[in-house]
């Protein structure tokens, strides 16, 4: 679509009760704040390490769930209850099956409930704050991440401004063992406006947001989040099949995450990763993301690999 | 982010008391001013929980002050000092590298000390969460802790940097602290009219000042777990210090308020002068809109609550939530009816640019070709500059600036 229309959006199959109404037209407008929209599925076991950094620093986490089948939707409200945050909490459910990145997404319409962009307009409707995080279920802050969150959630207010900062792929054996890595630069976008500029709309692979012609993007520095993979765990499902990021440019933070999954899967350790394991009665999820990376010596970079410039 | 109201207040045990650390030794650390009571304490100083305290607030508020009494507590002013001068003759407490660190990130963003501008805070986080920003501020905050366990950060342009400083905390396994001083804001628009010899104007200062402590107050909501901040009214301190900095100490458990001892408190009691409050005057003395009156006076009510035991509630900070909307629309609202001013600026600005690019070229006075030869060639180069990565562009603005 070109053009989003100002009164929504109808989906294909009539389901109208999935049809999308334009935060900013519903009654009462936006309020001043950020929330992170998670869209996930069957992610009970990353949640309880994603949730607590994001609801120490946002004003609201929505989790959007797409038919788990592992109590995901349980799992999130008691890692907030736990935390004494459950009013912070909001879990919907989105019950249509939703095309897999790649071949199926390139074949299913726009407008579609089994469309990633109508999915991801879907959910980023049902927030009514001023500014959005695309979080994803497996994406944990570090300590420093939270504050840096934190800080750029509300310097935003009423920017047309991006959050970019890059994640590290950090590769879970077991709950004292993972192996991070810091090769990847680049800087994806995370923080977005919410408002009539800033809906999503289908790209050849998944979906992407639109962006007006003046936008900032303001790039965060290095340490502030890793992305679980849990070695395993099914961490390429949500894509159609391996040829489905083959071969375009657009790809090949996929097939390396892929060749880096499949080595270690293997038992080889790619020389670019760093072991890390942690002291005794602390996951190393925890250890990673609340010491070992807020306090690495930086530049952070790989071993044996010359400082960049954005490290 | 942890919220002060919340927190726990621990007893005030001395976590130092342990025996002293392997390689710490007193004799191989700088020299702390203070009392005869240093040298012998020193090590035990260095054995507190490692405390970066942020004494942020609007300048001419009382920063100075708060600075050089937790300073003759012993908490570390790191070295050397910006040098006390006429407005300030007791010293500033102010690091000079600080100072010049902050000064060179908000040239870097085209933000002033005083900026008036919402947008502005924006503009100084994006340069400061630049590698070559945060990498020397944690570096710099590690070196202090050579020195001392809970150092002092002041600076009138600390503010713009809060999120830098809490992330130096962090990769320096610190706690960052923040300490918000309050003064009435017809005293510091006053005190900023007689040091800046009146050249700003009432209306600018009270804009920067809500600008200014809207965004601190907020800013401050930011804290590591385990951390807190406290705001301190500059009539409290000055008018009785003992009970305000020990609730001070409290709040953000400073070993080195807790346990002070009696001649750094005579030294404290010293320094301080209730003279020092040289300024009393009233919003009512200025020229400013009652639009921006109201704003000031409602902002100045709400913080002043928070200097209160319990203060730093929900409802506050809600209120604030709402000044700082209204400030943010008041501003939008002054640019747009005087873009035209703006315009006219910027085309003064080039005009002025073009002629002293002339100047240069052309010492004898050769003539427009030169002028314009100048003028395509910086076009041009502007053009190519655009295309550059940000990483580039920030080290070339660096070592434009070194040059």
């Amino acid at each position: 679509m070109s053009r989003v229309p100002a009164d929504g959006l109808r989906n294909l199959q009539g389901e109208h009760e999935y049809d999308i109404v334009w935060p900013w037209t519903k009654p009462g407008g936006l309020r001043t704040g950020s929330t992170a929209v998670l869209r996930v599925k069957n992610e009970a076991r990353s949640l309880p390490f994603v949730l607590p950094g994001l609801l120490r620093v946002c004003d609201k986490v929505l989790v959007v769930d797409n038919q788990s089948d592992d109590q995901t939707p349980e799992v999130a409200k008691q890692a907030a209850v736990d935390m004494g945050r459950g009013d912070q909490l909001e879990v919907l459910e989105y019950p249509f099956r939703v095309a897999r990145a790649g071949a199926e997404h390139l074949a299913e319409p726009e407008l579609s409930v089994h469309s990633l962009s109508y999915f991801y307009n879907w959910s980023f409707a049902q927030c009514d704050t001023t500014f959005s995080w695309k979080w994803d279920g497996d994406m944990v802050l570090t300590a420093e991440g939270e504050l840096a969150m934190a800080e750029f959630g509300w310097r935003s207010f009423r920017k047309d401004v991006i959050l970019k900062f890059p994640r590290h792929g950090l590769y879970v054996e077991s709950e004292s063992r993972a192996y991070l890595d810091l090769s990847l630069h680049n800087a994806e976008g995370w923080g977005f406006p919410i408002g009539p500029e800033w809906t999503y709309t289908k790209s050849f692979e998944w979906e992407v947001r639109r962006r007006p012609e003046d936008t900032v993007d303001a790039i965060l520095p290095r340490g502030l989040c890793v992305e679980l993979k849990w070695l395993d765990g099914d961490e390429f499902g949500h894509w159609t099949d391996p040829e489905s990021f083959a071969t375009s440019a657009r790809n090949a933070r996929k097939r390396y995450e892929w060749s880096v999954f499949n080595a270690l899967s293997a038992g080889e350790v790619p020389p670019e990763l760093i072991q890390i394991d942690s002291p005794e009665g602390t996951h190393v999820i925890d250890y990673v993301t609340k010491t070992w990376l807020p306090t690495a010596p930086r530049p952070l970079r790989p071993p044996n690999r010359e400082p960049q410039p954005t490290d | 982010m942890s919220d002060s109201q919340d927190r726990p207040q621990q007893p005030a045990a001395d976590p130092a008391a342990a025996p002293p650390a392997a390689g710490v030794a007193a004799d191989t650390v700088g020299e702390v001013a203070g009392d005869a009571e240093a040298t012998a304490s020193l090590g035990r100083r260095l054995r507190y929980p490692r405390r970066v305290v942020l004494v942020a607030g609007a300048g001419r508020s009382g920063t100075s002050t708060l600075a050089g009494v937790l300073q003759r507590l012993h908490l570390y002013v790191p070295q050397p000092e910006v040098d006390a001068d006429t407005t300030n003759p007791r010293g500033f407490g102010e690091s000079a590298w600080v100072v010049r660190h902050h000064d060179r990130m908000l040239r870097r963003a085209n933000v002033n000390m005083a900026d008036a501008r919402p947008d502005a805070w924006l503009d100084a986080a994006r340069i400061a969460a630049m590698p070559n920003c945060r990498v020397p501020t944690s570096k710099f905050l590690e070196e202090q802790f050579g020195f001392g366990s809970e150092v002092v950060i002041k600076d009138p342009r600390l503010s713009w940097f809060l999120g830098l400083w809490q992330a130096a905390a962090v990769r320096t396994e610190s706690t960052a602290v923040v300490v918000t001083m309050l003064r009435p804001p017809a005293e510091v628009i006053g005190s900023k009219q007689d040091h800046y010899a009146n050249r700003l104007g009432a209306p600018h200062l009270a804009a920067s000042w809500l600008n200014m402590m809207l965004h601190t107050e907020r800013a401050g909501r930011d804290l590591q777990e385990g951390a807190g901040r406290s705001f301190v009214r500059y009539t409290d301190l000055l008018g009785d210090w003992t009970s305000t900095i020990m609730r001070l100490g409290e709040e953000l458990q400073l070993q080195n308020v807790l346990h002070a001892g009696t001649t750094a408190v005579t030294d404290v009691d010293t320094f301080i002068d209730p003279a020092l409050r040289r300024t009393e005057r009233t919003l009512a003395d200025m020229p400013i809109s009652s639009r921006m009156r109201e704003l000031v006076e409602e902002t100045d009510a709400a913080l002043n609550s928070m200097a209160d035991p319990g203060g730093d509630t929900a409802e506050v900070r809600a209120t604030l939530d709402q000044l700082r909307t209204a400030y943010v629309d008041l501003y939008a609202d002054a640019e747009a009816v005087t873009r035209s001013t703006a315009l006219a600026a910027v085309e003064r600005g080039r005009r002025e640019g073009r002629e002293a690019a002339r100047a240069e070229s052309a010492p004898d006075g050769s003539g427009d070709e030169a002028g314009g030869a100048a003028d395509a060639a910086t076009g041009l180069a502007r053009r190519a500059a655009r295309r550059l990565p940000e990483p580039v562009k920030g080290r070339l603005r660096d070592l434009r600036g070194r040059g």
